[in-house]
C-alpha cells in the first residue's frame, strides 16, 4: 500500500506491505537510518521518532496508520550548520557512550523540551523511562537534558 | 511480521460489519501497544487489522448530564491531558500516568487496556472503584453493563469477536468522589503491577459510606472486594477497620506465584496497600 507522509518536513512515499511498522518503512524504503531496531516490543525505545507532536515506539506503529501524519526522526534535530541544543549538550556532557540510545534519548527529551522547556529531574526520569541506556547510567544524560533546557530558554529569551 | 491486511473503516458500523464478516481472523487495531508485539511473536490466525483508533464514535472525553464519558481510544496520555479527567478522576489520570512510558502512553488507549484484559491492567481498579460502565457495540447494537461484567479471565473479556468497546462511563455523583490508587511494580516505568490497587469512599457524619476497593494482578481478572466493603459500609474510620478490611482483601485475593513475585509477597503488598489507598481515600474526604 502507498504510504505518503512527511518527514522532517518533507514529503515521502512508498509502497510498503500493510504489516510494515513505520520503523522499517523509515529505515528500509526511507533509508533513515538514524532511528533504530533495538527490542522490537516497545520496551528499549531506541526506535522512538515523534508523529504529530507525540512520541512514539516506532516498532509498534504500522506505518499505514502514520499515512498523511507529520514525522520527525533524529535526522530532523540539525541542520548542516549547526547541531541542536540537545545534542551539543549530550556531547558536552559526555552523555553517551555506544550511542545506540542516541537517537531514541535525544527524539525523547525533544519531545519533552518541546512542552517543557524547564523541567525537574523528576520530569525528566519520567520523560526518558521509556529509554534504556545500558552505559551510562542514565545521570550524565539528564543532566545534558536538563542543561539543554536552559539554552534553549535562553535563546528563546533572546529571539 | 506475518503478511497481513490493513483496513481503516470510516464508521463504527463499517468496523463491525468488518470484524463480523471476517470472524476469528480479522482483530481490531487500537494503540497496538499489544496487539502488534503479539503479531510479531505469537502464533495465530489473524490476517486482517481492521483499524478503530481513529473513530470519531470511539473518540473524546466529555461530560455531560449523566457523567464523564472517555472513548474507548482516548491514549493514556490524552487522559493526562484533560482538565476533566485532571479535576474529576484524578486517580484514573494517576493510573494511566503509571502504564508503561511516554511512548507506550502517546499510542496505548484506556479501551485497549481493558479489551486486552490482562490481570494487571493499570487503568481497571481506578475505574471500578468509581462504579465504571462500558459500552459495547455489535451487529446486535449497543448494550451497556458495568465494567467488571466486561472481564471474563486472564485476555478474555464478555466482547465477541464482531463487537467492539465503544466508551467508558463514570456516574455523575462520583465525579470527584474521594479516591486514591497505588501501583507497585518493580520499577516505576516500563513495569508491570505486581499489585496495583484503588479505592473510593465518602464521609457521612463521621462513618463511611459507599466503600469501594479493587484491586489488579491479585486474581485471573481485576477484581472488586465485595465483603470489605460491606464490612467498611457505616464503620467508623478507625485504623482497625482499615485493618480488618485490608485483611478481608487479602483473603478474597489469589494471586499466583510468578517470575515477578511469590504469591505470599503479594498477599503482603495487597494487605499494606489496600491500607494505604483506604487512608489515603480517608484523609481527601475528611479535607473536602
Amino acid at each position: 500500500m502507498l504510504v505518503e507522509l512527511k518527514v522532517n518536513g518533507e514529503p515521502r512515499s512508498a509502497d510498503v506491505p500493510p504489516e510494515t511498522t513505520l520503523l522499517k518503512m523509515l529505515r528500509e524504503y526511507l533509508n533513515l537510518t538514524g532511528a533504530k531496531l533495538g527490542c522490537d516490543v516497545g520496551d528499549c525505545g531506541t526506535c522512538t521518532v515523534i508523529v504529530d507532536g507525540v512520541s512514539v515506539n516506532s516498532c509498534l506503529m504500522l506505518a499505514a496508520r502514520a499515512n498523511g501524519h507529520e514525522v520527525t526522526t533524529i535526522e530532523g534535530l540539525a541542520n548542516s550548520n549547526e547541531l541542536h541544543p540537545l545534542q551539543e549538550k549530550f556531547e558536552e556532557h559526555g552523555a553517551l557512550q555506544c550511542g545506540f540510545c542516541g537517537p531514541g534519548m535525544l527524539i525523547s527529551a525533544k519531545n519533552l523540551l518541546d512542552k517543557n522547556p524547564d523541567p525537574t529531574v523528576f520530569e525528566v526520569r519520567d520523560a526518558l523511562a521509556g529509554n534504556l541506556c545500558r552505559c551510562t547510567g542514565y545521570t550524565k544524560i539528564i543532566e545534558a537534558v536538563i542543561d539543554a533546557g536552559r539554552v534553549m530558554n535562553a535563546e528563546q529569551a533572546n529571539s | 511480521m506475518r503478511t497481513l491486511d490493513y483496513i481503516a473503516p470510516e464508521s463504527a458500523a463499517d468496523a463491525i460489519a468488518l470484524l463480523a464478516e471476517h470472524g476469528e481472523s480479522a482483530r481490531p487495531l487500537a494503540g497496538g501497544t499489544d496487539l502488534i508485539v503479539d503479531l510479531k511473536h505469537s502464533p495465530g490466525n489473524i490476517h486482517i487489522l481492521v483499524d478503530v483508533s481513529g473513530l470519531e464514535e470511539f473518540r473524546g472525553i466529555e461530560e455531560t448530564d449523566e457523567g464523564l464519558r472517555i472513548g474507548s481510544m482516548a491514549t493514556y496520555a490524552e487522559i493526562m491531558e484533560n482538565p476533566i479527567c485532571l479535576e474529576k478522576t484524578p486517580e484514573v489520570v494517576a493510573a494511566s500516568h503509571t502504564v508503561g512510558a511516554v511512548q507506550t502512553r502517546n499510542l496505548g488507549t484506556i479501551g485497549g487496556n481493558l479489551v486486552t484484559c490482562v490481570p494487571s491492567a493499570d487503568s481497571a481498579p481506578a475505574l471500578m472503584v468509581l462504579d465504571a460502565e462500558v459500552t459495547v457495540a455489535g451487529t446486535n447494537g449497543n448494550r451497556r453493563m458495568p465494567i467488571e461484567e466486561f472481564f471474563v479471565g486472564p485476555r478474555k473479556t464478555i466482547l465477541q469477536p464482531h463487537e467492539l468497546l465503544v466508551d467508558i462511563w463514570i456516574p455523575k455523583k462520583n465525579l470527584g468522589k474521594p479516591s486514591s490508587f497505588y501501583k507497585f511494580g518493580l520499577r516505576k516505568g516500563q513495569a508491570l503491577a505486581l499489585v496495583n490497587v484503588a479505592a473510593a469512599l465518602e464521609l457521612k457524619s463521621g462513618k463511611i459510606v459507599e466503600p469501594r476497593i479493587a484491586l489488579g494482578a491479585v486474581a485471573p481478572t481485576p477484581i472488586r472486594i465485595l465483603k470489605a466493603e460491606t464490612f467498611l459500609s457505616g464503620k467508623k474510620p478507625t485504623k482497625k477497620n482499615i485493618q480488618e478490611a485490608a485483611r478481608i482483601a487479602v483473603t478474597e485475593s489469589k494471586p499466583i506465584d510468578d517470575f515477578r513475585a511469590s504469591a505470599s509477597y503479594r498477599c503482603q503488598l495487597i494487605q499494606t496497600l489496600t491500607q494505604r489507598v483506604l487512608t489515603r481515600s480517608l484523609e481527601i474526604a475528611t479535607a473536602s
